[in-house]
Parts: C-alpha cells; structure tokens; sequence
C-alpha cells in the first residue's frame, strides 16, 4: 500500500454513521489529515516501545492505553507521551467511550492531535475505520461495464459499445436483480484485498437506452433496484458470435479477467440477436455458484463414469 | 494505435449535449476509442462515460483509437472538438 500526501481529512470520520464518533476534543485540529491507510493501537509505544509504530496512521486507544495512560503520576505521563507525539499522529480515537484524564487531552491539544470518542469497542473500530481508509487510499481503477448483484454475487458485465448490456441490465433488474453501475464503474481493494466496484457520484443512478436517452433507474423501479457498491466475483464478457471462431463447448477453458493486480474468473459469452441474454447471465451466475460449491462439471462427471 | 491531444475550445466544455454528439460520432468507427483526461480513461462511445470527465473549456484532452479506421476516427473527432461542436457561430 502506498501511502499518498493527499490524505483523509480526520472531520471526514465525523460523517461516517458507522465509526459511531460520540464527543470530539480538541476540535481545532479536525481539519489535519490522516496519510497512512492503517490504524494502529499504540500499546507498547506508550511505554517507549516506538518501532513499528506507522507515521500518520490514525491511532486507537482501547481500554489498555487509557487505562495506563490515567493510571500514571502526571510526569511519567507527560514522559510517555512525548514519545508517542514525537511520531506526530494525526488523531487519537478513543474505543468505547472510555475517559481520557482532562490533562492528558490538554497535553495532546498542545501538540496539534484531536481526539475523537466512539462507542464501538476497539476491534470493531479498528475493522471499520480500515474499511473507510482503505477505500480512500486504494489504488483506484475505472471499468467500462455494467456491476450488478446477481444472486449475492458480484457481476461484471462486458462487451462493445451498442451490443445490449444496458437493456440486458434492466432486465435483470426487473426479475429483482440490483445494480451498482452502468456504463463506468470504479473499483478499489478493500481491506481484505478484493476488488469492490462502486457507482460514480456523477453518473449513479442514470441508464443510457438508446432511443430514449437517460433515465433514472430509482424513478423507475425503485431504491431496490440499487446498491452502493459490490465486492466483485466473476466477469461476464459478450462479444458477438462469430461463426469463424471456436467457441468452448465442453466448459474446459478457465478465464481470468485481470482488475488491480487479482485474477477475477470470467466466462466469454457469445451473442447473437435473439439470444435471450439476461437468462443466459442468470444460468451462467448459478453455474458459478454450483461450481464454486464444489458441483461436478460435465468433464469430471465422465470420467468417473469410466472408472 | 493513433493518440492525439487537444484543447477544449467551446464556452460549455464536454457538456451533456456535446457528449452526446461525440459518442454518436465515435459510434460509427470499428475503432475502440477512448478520451482520456485527468488520469480517467473512459470509453468515448459511451456518453454517460463522457460526462464523468466533467472536461471543461481550456482543458487538454486526449483521444486515442485503436482499430482498422483508427486514424480517421481520431482526425474527425479531433474535428468536432475544432468546430466547437458546432454549437457557437
């Protein structure tokens, strides 16, 4: 990961529901920004132990830091923080609305570092602010194609302009199907290492149809219809039949879409005029899901047969 | 592959009216052809894609084909963006 000068303003946490911020000190220094991707809980450092502590890295106290923290004499106290600000973290979030003495958070004041208290226990705010940080500083990438969520599964749909994707969306999102994007999506690696597609403020919600020009989709069919964004699965790729070309007839072949340094599974779907393509997306997605569960395919089902 | 950059001349930058003639136009090539601007890559026969560039007057744009009518496709977009989308006599 790599750690990049822009940042996340620390007020930016404020917005999201999820960090669940209760009380902020030390509010002037809101507008600092957090530069590194990971959120680190101090411990040992608060004794003196600075190694692989990350510079800009939002910091948590749990229960441990507070706890020796409030239970130091004031000098020793001023002594362990000096060490710890001495790394400059841009701010200090507090886990389960634990209480941090009056002094300690003057002495943070001094040294520029807000402080933000949450509710939510510290493993839980650690998951969850990494999420929100990740999706800042991931590598970004933008995809021509239409994202939806086909049976749980995230579904990338591609192929040349003007070959139906977008009808073919909306059709799945008639038979209850719900979808990220149309047209362009943007994917970043969570947390976990995967590749999430999300919608483009710009464009959410607009479906270009030919003809008609650009409707609304939650106008249309409702907030349902819509999901914010969807961890990818499998890449779905039309291209129109060509009777020169050898298509896999067996289910041999294994294809891999490459998205920000993952191999993603792919099938290549051949389309002509009337092939009816939202049901053809709908079997191919539950093939996929019978095979990653492990259902034999064809092949293997007669070789056994042999034996 | 042809690349070619240009600058945005009309008052109202790649507005939704303007995208929408440049992905008609870039509708009739064989070509794959993509504008690139920012960093952002997006499909020029899409016009949805376009319109996320949000690409104002006075900036730089890139056009880039790839195809068997590469070089015409780049000179008659690069032509539309000339004539202001001939949307200003």
């Amino acid at each position: 990961m790599i750690r990049s000068k822009k940042g996340v303003e620390i007020s930016s946490l404020l917005n999201v529901p999820d960090i669940s911020i209760k009380k902020t000190f030390n509010e002037k220094w809101l507008n600092k920004k957090i530069t590194h991707p990971d959120t680190q809980k101090p411990g040992l450092a608060l004794a003196g132990y600075m190694e692989f502590v990350n510079r800009g890295s939002l910091q948590i106290f749990g229960k441990t830091e507070t706890g020796y923290l409030n239970s130091l004499k004031p000098a020793e106290c001023k002594k362990s923080l000096d060490g710890f600000i001495s790394l400059k973290p841009p701010a200090v979030i507090i886990a389960e609305e634990q209480k941090l003495k009056p002094a300690i958070i003057e002495i943070l004041n001094i040294n520029r570092i807000s402080v933000l208290v949450s509710d939510l226990k510290s493993s839980l705010l650690i998951s969850r602010t990494s999420s929100f940080l990740f999706k800042h500083f991931s590598k970004k990438v933008r995809i021509n194609g239409v994202l939806m969520d086909i049976m749980g599964q995230g579904i990338l749909i591609r192929g040349e302009s003007g070959i139906g994707k977008s009808e073919t969306a909306m059709e799945l999102i008639k038979k209850g199907h719900q979808l990220i994007s149309d047209d362009l999506i943007e994917f970043y690696l969570d947390s976990n290492d995967e590749p999430v597609g999300k919608y483009i403020d710009s464009i959410k919600k607009w479906i270009e149809v030919r003809g008609l020009g650009i409707i609304n989709i939650v106008d249309m069919f409702g907030f349902g219809a819509m999901l914010e964004e969807k961890k990818l699965d499998l890449v779905i790729d039309m291209e129109s039949w060509d009777p020169k070309k050898k298509y896999d007839r067996l289910g041999e072949e294994s294809l891999y879409f490459p998205i920000l340094g993952k191999d993603i599974p792919m099938f290549k779907l051949p389309v002509s005029v009337g092939r009816n393509l939202s049901t053809l997306i709908e079997i191919t997605v539950k093939y996929f899901i019978s095979r990653k569960s492990g259902s034999e395919s064809f092949l293997e089902h007669l070789n056994r047969e042999k034996r | 592959m042809e690349k070619e950059k240009i600058k945005i001349t009309n008052k109202l930058g790649l507005h939704a009216r303007a995208a929408a003639k440049l992905s008609h136009l870039a509708n009739n090539f064989n070509s794959n052809i993509f504008l690139i601007f920012n960093g952002d890559k997006v499909n020029a026969k899409s016009l949805l894609g376009i319109l996320t560039l949000a690409a104002s007057v006075g900036n730089d744009i890139t056009i880039e084909a790839e195809g068997d009518d590469e070089s015409k496709a780049v000179s008659e977009i690069k032509g539309l963006f000339e004539r202001k989308f001939d949307e200003e006599s």
